[in-house]
C-alpha cells in the first residue's frame, strides 16, 4: 500500500473480499516498432464499500488503471478481477453488458448527450435493461433526486451549470445500481465551489448508499476525500 | 422501438444538416418515382400494341404523307391480311362548342380539351382492333353516317356526350383543314374495352371515317399511315421488309415496323427514352448517396466522444451501429416519403391542371399516377440509400475503441 495513504472512515469494510482486485498488470502501448509501458506490473485490491484515490503525474498511468477497472480497455498481461469478474477475459460484448451492470463512470468533462433532457441522460443506460418506460423515468428521477437536481430533470446540458451537469453525470453512473463508481478527475472541470459540493455528494453516495468509489484526481483536496490514497508513477504503484 | 426517440433526438441536433439531407433524398425519390412512373405509363401503352399489327409510314417522317394507291399494293404483299388507311387528324373542339368558330381565327381552338382523334377506314380498322368493343346496332349506324364518330367511354364520359349529340373538331395540321370552319360530328357509336385483357387500351380516343376527312378537304389528301394486320406475329419483320421493298424506289419510300416500334417512336423514341430516365435516376440516386454518407460521416465524427460514452455505458458496438443505422435509415424514411408526396402531388396536378391533362391524354398518358409497386420501390430505394449511407460510418464507430474515441476532443 501507498505510504500516502490516508486512513478515514471504513470500519465495515476490512474484512470484505476486494470489490476491486488488480493482479501483476501490465499495459503496453505499441506504435510500429516502438513500445511504450504504461504500467508495469500493478497489483492494487479495493475492498467492498472503499473511496480510493489514485494520484500522480501526467502520464504516470491513472487514467489508464481506471479504464482498466472500469472494463473499458484490456491488460496487455494480469488480471482485472472486479466485482468477482475477470473483466480481461470477456468477450466484447458480455464486457458491454458487464460495463453496464457493474460500473458507474463519470467523466471530468461530464459528456453528457446535448440533445437530450437531464432526465433523459439519465435513462440512458436504463434503455438496455428491461423495464418499462414508466419504471425507467421513476429511476431517473429517483437518481436525479440523489443529486439534488429533481427539479432540474427538464433541462437540457446546456442550460446547466458545469457542477450542475456533473451531478447528472453522477446520476446517470448510479442510476444502474452499480457495484463500482469510477471517475476520472470529477471535479477538474469545476471550480471550487462546485468541486466541492460533487465531492459531498460522492462522499454521500459512498457513506450512505455504500459505493465503492476508485477516483482518479490531480487535486490533494479532492483525493482528502478519499479513504485511500494510492500514488502513481511511471506506471508504478508508489510503496507496493 | 424504445431507441427510436433517441434517434431522432439526435437528427435534430444540427436541423440545417438534417433538413438539406431530407430535401436532397426527398427530390432523389420525386425524381425516381415521377420518371418511373412516366416510365411505366409508356410502356403499358406500348403493351397495349398487338404483335400482328404493323403501321407503315413515310421513311422521311410522320410528317409525310403516303400516296392512297399504297393500300391496295400493300395489301397484296404476301402475309397481310388487312389494311386500314388511317389519319392523325390533330382535331381540338374549338373555344365556340356551340356552332362554328370564328371564320380565319387562329385563336378559337380550344387547346384544354385536346383528345386523340382519328381517320380510319372503319371496317379494316375496327377488324384489327377487337379490343375496341361496339355494340353492333351503333356500329351500323356510325357506318351509315358520313359525319359520325366512335368514342371511348372515357372521352364520353368526360364530356358527357351520349350517342346522337354533335360536336366539332378543327385540326390543327393545315392540309385538314377547310375554309368552311371546323369538321362536324355526330357521336354515332360508344366503345369499352375488356379492362381485364386490354388493361391498357385507352378509352379517351375518337375515330371516325377517313372518307369524310378526305372528301371535306376537297379530295387532296393522302394517307397519313397503313395500320396493317398480319397473318403470322413471327413474320412480322419479312412481311415489313417485304412492304417497304414495294416502294424502295419511288418518290416516297415507306417505313414499316411493328405497331409497338411504331408507338415508340411516335413518343419520342421510347426505348431512349427508357434508358435516359433510368440513367437520370440512377445518377441522382448516386448523387443523394454521397451526400447523405458525408452527412452520416460528418455526424458521426462529431459525435465520437458521445459513441465512447455510450460504449462506456453498455452499449455495445453492435448497439452503437444499430442506432447510426437507424438514424442514417430515418433519414431515409423522412426523405423519401416527402419525395413520394411531392411525386403523387405532381400525379395529381397533370392529371387535374387544365389543359395539362388534356395533353397528356392525347399523347395516350391519361392514367399517370403513382402505382403503389412505384412508390413500394421508391421508399425501399430511400431506405436502402439511407442504409448504404450509414453503414460506413456506423461500421468505423463498431470498430473504435473507447478510449481512442475519449482521447479525440
Amino acid at each position: 500500500m501507498s505510504s500516502a495513504q490516508a486512513k478515514v472512515v471504513r470500519p465495515e469494510t476490512e474484512t470484505a473480499s476486494p470489490m476491486v482486485d488488480v493482479r501483476g498488470v501490465r499495459k503496453v502501448y505499441r506504435r510500429d516498432a516502438e513500445e511504450l509501458t504504461v504500467l508495469d506490473g500493478i497489483d492494487l485490491q479495493v475492498p467492498a464499500g472503499e473511496f480510493v484515490a489514485l494520484m500522480g503525474p501526467s502520464g504516470s498511468g491513472k487514467t489508464t488503471l481506471l479504464n482498466l477497472i472500469a472494463g473499458i480497455d484490456r491488460p496487455t498481461s494480469g488480471q482485472v478481477i472486479v466485482a468477482g469478474t475477470d473483466v480481461a477475459r470477456l468477450s466484447e460484448s458480455d464486457l458491454a453488458k458487464w460495463r453496464s451492470r457493474s460500473v458507474g463512470f463519470i467523466f471530468q468533462f461530464y459528456n453528457l448527450i446535448p440533445v437530450l433532457r437531464a432526465v433523459e441522460n439519465v435513462e440512458l443506460p436504463l434503455l438496455l435493461t428491461r423495464l418499462s418506460k414508466k419504471e425507467r423515468r421513476e429511476r431517473a428521477l429517483t437518481a436525479l433526486k440523489v443529486v439534488g437536481l429533481a427539479d432540474r430533470s427538464g433541462h437540457y446540458p446546456r442550460q446547466l451549470s458545469g457542477g450542475q451537469e456533473q451531478r447528472v453525470a453522477i446520476a446517470r453512473a448510479i442510476v444502474g445500481d452499480p457495484s463500482v463508481l469510477v471517475a476520472d478527475e470529477p471535479t477538474g472541470d469545476l471550480d471550487a465551489k462546485s468541486a466541492e459540493d460533487i465531492l459531498a455528494l460522492m462522499e454521500t453516495l459512498n457513506r450512505e448508499f455504500k459505493k465503492t468509489i476508485v477516483m482518479v484526481t490531480h487535486d490533494p483536496r479532492a483525493a482528502s476525500r478519499a479513504h485511500v490514497q494510492h500514488h502513481l508513477e511511471k506506471g508504478v504503484l508508489k510503496g507496493d | 422501438m424504445k431507441f427510436l426517440p433517441f434517434v431522432l433526438k439526435h437528427l435534430r441536433r444540427n436541423w440545417i444538416r438534417t433538413l438539406s439531407t431530407v430535401l436532397a433524398m426527398a427530390v432523389c425519390i420525386f425524381l425516381f418515382c415521377t420518371l418511373q412512373t412516366i416510365l411505366a405509363s409508356i410502356n403499358g401503352m406500348l403493351e397495349s400494341s398487338s404483335a400482328t399489327r404493323l403501321i407503315s409510314r413515310n421513311a422521311v417522317s410522320l410528317v409525310f404523307n403516303l400516296p392512297l394507291s399504297y393500300g391496295a399494293r400493300i395489301a397484296a404483299v404476301p402475309g397481310v391480311k388487312r389494311v386500314a388507311t388511317t389519319s392523325w387528324f390533330g382535331g381540338s373542339l374549338p373555344a365556340k362548342k356551340e356552332g362554328k368558330a370564328d371564320e380565319g381565327s387562329e385563336t378559337t381552338t380550344d387547346w384544354s380539351q385536346f383528345f386523340p382523334n382519328m381517320a380510319v377506314d372503319a371496317d379494316p380498322y375496327f377488324a384489327m382492333y377487337p379490343e375496341f368493343e361496339i355494340p353492333p346496332d351503333q356500329y351500323k349506324a356510325f357506318k351509315e353516317d358520313l359525319q359520325g364518330a366512335v368514342i371511348g367511354r372515357k372521352l364520353a364520359n368526360k364530356f358527357n356526350w351520349k350517342v346522337g349529340d354533335h360536336f366539332f373538331l378543327e385540326s390543327f395540321i393545315p392540309p385538314y383543314r377547310k375554309k368552311s370552319g371546323p369538321f362536324e360530328f355526330t357521336v354515332r357509336a360508344i366503345f369499352d374495352t375488356d379492362a381485364v385483357k386490354h388493361p391498357n387500351t385507352d378509352t379517351g380516343l375518337m375515330l371516325f371515317h377517313y372518307k369524310y376527312l378526305y372528301e371535306g378537304t376537297g379530295q387532296r389528301i393522302s394517307a397519313g399511315t397503313y395500320n396493317i394486320e398480319i397473318d403470322d406475329p413471327s413474320q412480322a419483320g419479312a412481311v415489313s421488309k417485304a412492304i417497304d421493298a414495294q416502294f424502295e424506289n419511288s418518290d416516297a419510300q415507306t417505313h414499316t415496323e411493328t405497331e409497338q416500334a411504331f408507338a415508340a417512336s411516335f413518343i419520342a423514341m421510347a426505348g431512349n427514352l427508357a434508358f435516359l430516365l433510368n440513367s437520370i435516376g440512377l445518377a441522382v440516386s448516386f448523387t443523394i448517396l454521397l451526400v447523405t454518407a458525408n452527412t452520416m460521416s460528418m455526424a458521426v465524427r462529431e459525435r465520437r466522444t458521445e459513441i465512447a460514452v455510450l460504449k462506456t455505458l453498455g452499449f455495445s458496438s453492435m448497439h452503437v451501429m444499430g442506432l447510426i443505422v437507424a438514424e442514417a435509415i430515418a433519414l431515409g424514411a423522412i426523405g423519401g416519403g416527402l419525395g413520394l408526396s411531392g411525386s403523387q402531388g405532381l400525379m395529381y396536378v397533370l392529371t387535374h391542371a387544365p389543359g395539362i391533362k388534356d395533353m397528356l391524354a392525347g399523347i395516350g398518358l391519361s392514367e399517370l399516377h403513382l402505382k403503389p409497386a412505384i412508390a413500394a420501390l421508391g421508399f425501399s430505394v430511400a431506405l436502402g440509400l439511407g442504409f448504404a449511407a450509414g453503414f460506413v460510418p456506423a461500421m468505423n464507430a463498431y470498430r473504435a475503441r473507447i478510449t481512442d474515441m475519449l482521447r479525440t476532443v
